[in-house]
């Protein structure tokens, strides 16, 4: 009576064991939640599994699955000092994300307006808040002229304000300059029309 | 019931549950090279595992389909992707950048994460943008389907 007792326990640890190894071998307790963008909008996340599915979609909303054969905890919202403490060395550690700037030309132009020179302003002050080293200049016109014309003057647009950067202060090496001619337009038009969304220089700071 | 039959049984019951154990957590690993990004920031203990092969990791370092993100105890890392996304991890994480295909122009798009532990944050990028079911982030126990935008994922440490 006594021995089959203790068997029946030992059955029972035993047991006990194996599922803890399997729980810490195969799963560990995943923790999902959804951040509000840097500029405040709220995006939509599906956090699923074989046995559930959750949708995520107000900030600070978090969803918790301990292992694949259970499906995705009810979402509830957390308390924002909560999650930043949680994730706060991730957080710390994230890079500003990457920003693009475009600046217009005139018909056949390659020159720098008042108004772009002030745009420059701008994407100094994007270079050196990320201390960027990956500043991506592309130059494109429209389709008035040779393909070949347009290839110069798409390259003379991405040196004038490659130039300008460097003339303020940024280090060249951290430049890519690409030319596209009228290959790469904003707004497709036939051959030979005037565009001025496509005359332009586009500058990615990353 | 018998002491030897009980016996067996603990042996057998064992056996299958390490043999399930190690299938689940052995990865496999293909090399197939293309850049993905580049090392934005780096703290304390961070480095890239690149088949098989940990070097610390370095601003401005080039990411690859296949790279591993690990940081150690005192460490976190930030990354850029080709397709303007951001990421970052904090200590003791470990991501597997399993795929990565940026081809706006062929509508060639893929993301995919794998998050064996530690914590990270994601901001999507263009990827996502152009197609709202090409960016994934994997657990052991979820598939993280990401519309967007910003989010933050935790793992707990399996401890193996």
């Amino acid at each position: 009576m006594g021995c089959k007792l203790l068997q029946r326990i030992q059955k029972i640890s035993l047991g006990l064991v194996l599922l803890v190894l399997m729980m810490s071998g195969c799963a560990s307790t995943t923790q999902v939640v959804l951040l509000p963008d840097p500029d405040g909008k709220v995006g939509v996340l599906e956090v699923s599994n074989m046995k559930g599915s959750q949708t995520l979609n107000q900030a600070w909303q978090a969803t918790e699955s301990v292992s694949m054969d259970r499906a995705p905890s009810e979402p509830k919202i957390l308390e924002e000092r909560q999650v930043r403490q949680v994730f706060r060395e991730a957080l710390e550690a994230e890079p500003i994300p990457p920003v693009s700037f475009i600046i217009y030309f005139r018909t056949g132009s390659a020159a720098l307006s008042t108004e772009s020179l002030t745009l420059l302003t701008k994407v100094i002050d994007a270079i050196q808040a990320r201390k960027s080293t990956d500043i991506i200049i592309s130059g494109h016109t429209d389709a008035v002229g040779s393909i070949d014309d347009n290839y110069h003057l798409s390259l003379r647009r991405a040196k004038a304000v490659a130039d300008m950067l460097v003339k303020r202060g940024i280090d060249r090496q951290n430049i890519q300059e690409t030319y596209h001619g009228e290959a790469n337009p904003l707004v497709p038009t036939p051959d030979g029309v005037p565009e001025p969304r496509n005359r332009r220089v586009e500058i990615t700071v990353r | 019931m018998s002491e030897l039959k009980y016996k067996f049984m603990r042996i057998t019951l064992i056996t299958i549950c390490l043999v399930f154990i190690c299938c689940s957590c052995i990865g496999t690993a293909a090399a197939e090279e293309s850049r993905v990004g580049f090392v934005k920031n780096v703290s304390g203990q961070a480095f890239i595992e690149r088949n098989k092969v940990m070097v610390p990791a370095k601003v401005k370092d080039e990411l690859m389909e296949n790279d591993v993100l690990v940081t150690g105890r005192i460490g976190s890392m930030g990354v850029i992707l080709q397709d303007n996304s951001v990421m970052s991890i904090g200590s003791n994480t470990r991501l597997v950048i399993s795929k990565f295909i940026f081809e706006p122009a062929k509508e060639k798009l893929s993301f995919i994460a794998q998050i064996k532990k530690g914590t990270v944050v994601y901001l999507t990028g263009l990827i996502a943008k152009l197609n709202r079911s090409a960016v994934k982030f994997e657990t052991n126990t979820v598939v993280c389907g990401v519309r967007g935008t910003h989010f933050a994922i935790k793992v707990e440490d399996p401890g193996i």
